[in-house]
């Protein structure tokens, strides 16, 4: 059982001097027809982030089927999580997507929580959801800024780093870091919020809102903009219930669906806020989901801000490096800022767990281009990646 | 009747194994069902018209071969549910979800390249996170002397069993632990 058993037709590899291309361009033009160019985009491209790679079949500037290349950033934290403890694992959550990693140490944190039945003090959650939206925010403005950038527009994301820096300043206060963040515990979090966490965060909460209304101006009423993105790529719930897709991906197809709201976790019942649906499937409308998205979280922020709990951040006895999980299973999942994040954890009573997966939302998010892009023009295409706010580490795991 | 109680009477006509009523609050997951596979693709297509999404695949070697965990999900209540696909003997091989949820062509890759499990009717089972030329077993694949025996892992919340099969998977190797 090993690699080579996949049917290979085309025996020849590059270094052995072929010069058609590596072993997915070769399985890629088989189906390709006669006359068609065939055309790599990335992995080291300006527009696709990261390191992915697509693969597209085009017949002048349009679109005949696309077909996405992974396993660049691949780092196999899958098996990381059997071979280390939970608690030595919990770093790695960090690292799975470095825009929003407050949200993949809740998911592996809450699916050790779920198995182990520890439930964590009220202040915790509220500290928990504060700093998991203030994330959601600044992955959310970085791909406001990036998704402009993609389309031609390159001053915008310099706004967006200016917001995005603030709230790297805000979280360096309780996390410690400014990208792989691993602040939470298992039972708790690692460190409390002081006076000066919450003057900054209250004093960003006014000070965005009156950026969101620059960005407005001068980006989303912007005719280039609109004309780039209005009626490009269009997504029905159907085909993102075929694929799988959620977050804002799904919830810009008319789906309200939210797993803070679906399948509510932590405190977020305790909360006020709006799950926005629509107003139309196209990229526009992805773009304008994520936007209100960032006011929403702004909303929770400054709900959890005002009712901040006094209390421990801990439990007692938290769980250590040498804690052993109980048997059993447990799924835990948790709203990222690209859809829905899952962590399924099985344990037999050993010192690692027996099996972790993760459930990435960019890679569910990605399986749908192909479907997506066909037909459309190559710079539609590339708005429609840009819509659909990759990460790649987060899609390789 | 609820959602919950028709979905447990769909499977029992489509002749699953077992069906475990899980605590949401403690597993994640409200209900789920081990079917044989070649029921998979019939209960995926009525879960489908009923709205409900492919989120996930999950693949776990016990000693008994391979486990697929399918999680599907709906967006409102109840939640989460799932099917699972137990394989046994070598050359594992599954039916592909592909026909019904496209979505599920790269988490078959995935568990290819991961568990060497194969799928039948997947249009593209080339690697898709592995290196093409990658040379070793899948490196998910465990030792024999560290695999576990289903019924120590705890799988099945609290369980009705309808096959003697799995009666024997689940109940005597819980009495061999203890």
């Amino acid at each position: 059982m090993n690699a080579s058993n996949f049917i290979n037709p085309f025996s020849i590899r590059e270094d052995e001097g072929s010069f058609a291309g590596d072993f997915y361009t070769r399985n890629f033009e088989r189906q390709a027809r006669k006359d068609s160019i065939i055309l790599n985009l990335g992995p080291q491209h300006p527009s696709t982030h990261g390191v992915l790679r697509v693969l597209v079949e085009l017949d002048g500037e349009y679109v005949l089927r696309a077909e996405p290349v992974l396993g660049y950033l691949h780092r196999m934290h899958d098996k990381m999580g059997e071979v280390k403890t939970p608690y030595q694992y919990l770093p790695n959550m960090g690292r799975v997507d470095y825009l929003h990693p407050i949200a993949w140490n809740w998911a592996f944190v809450g699916a050790v929580e779920r198995l182990a039945s520890i439930e964590p003090p009220k202040r915790a959650e509220y500290l928990r959801i504060i700093s998991c939206e203030l994330n959601r925010i600044s992955s959310h403005l970085l791909w406001w800024g990036a998704f402009v950038l993609d389309l031609g527009g390159v001053t915008p994301i310099l706004y967006a780093f200016e917001e995005r820096e603030m709230i790297n300043d805000i979280l360096q206060i309780i996390t410690g870091s400014r990208l792989t963040m691993s602040y939470f515990r298992f039972g708790g979090v690692c460190a409390d919020c002081d006076s000066r966490f919450i003057k900054l965060t209250k004093d960003f909460i006014p000070y965005l809102r009156e950026r969101l209304k620059i960005y407005k101006a001068l980006v989303t009423d912007n005719i280039i903009l609109r004309r780039r993105l209005e009626g490009v790529g269009p997504m029905d719930t159907d085909i993102c219930l075929r694929y799988g897709a959620t977050g804002p991906v799904l919830r810009a197809s008319g789906l309200s669906s939210d797993t803070r709201r679906n399948i509510p976790y932590s405190l977020y019942d305790n909360f006020e806020f709006a799950i926005p649906a629509g107003p139309s499937n196209d990229c526009f409308g992805r773009y304008l989901i994520r936007l209100f998205e960032i006011e929403t979280s702004l909303q929770i922020i400054e709900q959890a801000i005002e009712s901040l709990p006094d209390g421990p951040i801990l439990i007692d006895k938290a769980p250590k490096a040498n804690y052993k999980l109980p048997a059993g299973e447990s799924y835990f999942a948790v709203e990222g800022a690209r859809g829905q994040i899952g962590v399924h954890l099985v344990s037999d009573g050993g010192k690692n767990p027996y099996r972790v997966k993760l459930r990435s939302p960019g890679f569910s998010n990605l399986s749908l281009f192909a479907e997506a892009a066909k037909g459309t023009l190559l710079a539609d295409a590339i708005a429609i990646l840009g819509s659909l706010d990759l990460v790649i580490p987060e899609v390789d795991r | 009747m609820t959602e919950i109680e028709k979905l447990i009477q769909r499977f029992k006509q489509a002749g699953a194994y077992v069906i475990s009523n899980h605590n949401f609050k403690k597993e994640g997951l409200t209900v789920s069902a081990v079917i044989d596979a070649s029921q998979l693709k019939t209960l995926a297509k009525d879960l489908y018209r009923q709205g409900y999404s492919l989120l996930d695949l999950s693949t776990l070697e016990v000693k008994e071969g391979f486990l697929l965990t399918y999680h599907f999900d709906k967006f409102e209540k109840p939640g989460r549910i799932a099917l699972r696909v137990l394989l046994e003997g070598p050359g594992p091989i599954a039916p592909s979800l592909y026909e019904i949820f496209q979505g599920a062509e790269w988490h078959e890759r995935e568990s290819h390249d991961f568990f060497g499990v194969k799928f039948a009717g997947n249009p593209n089972l080339i690697p898709l996170l592995l290196p093409d030329d990658f040379q070793a077993p899948p490196p998910l694949r465990k030792n024999p002397e560290s695999l576990t025996s289903l019924a120590a892992l705890k799988l099945f919340g609290s369980y009705e069993i309808l096959s003697s099969r799995w009666e024997t998977i689940i109940n005597s190797k819980v009495e061999n632990i203890s």
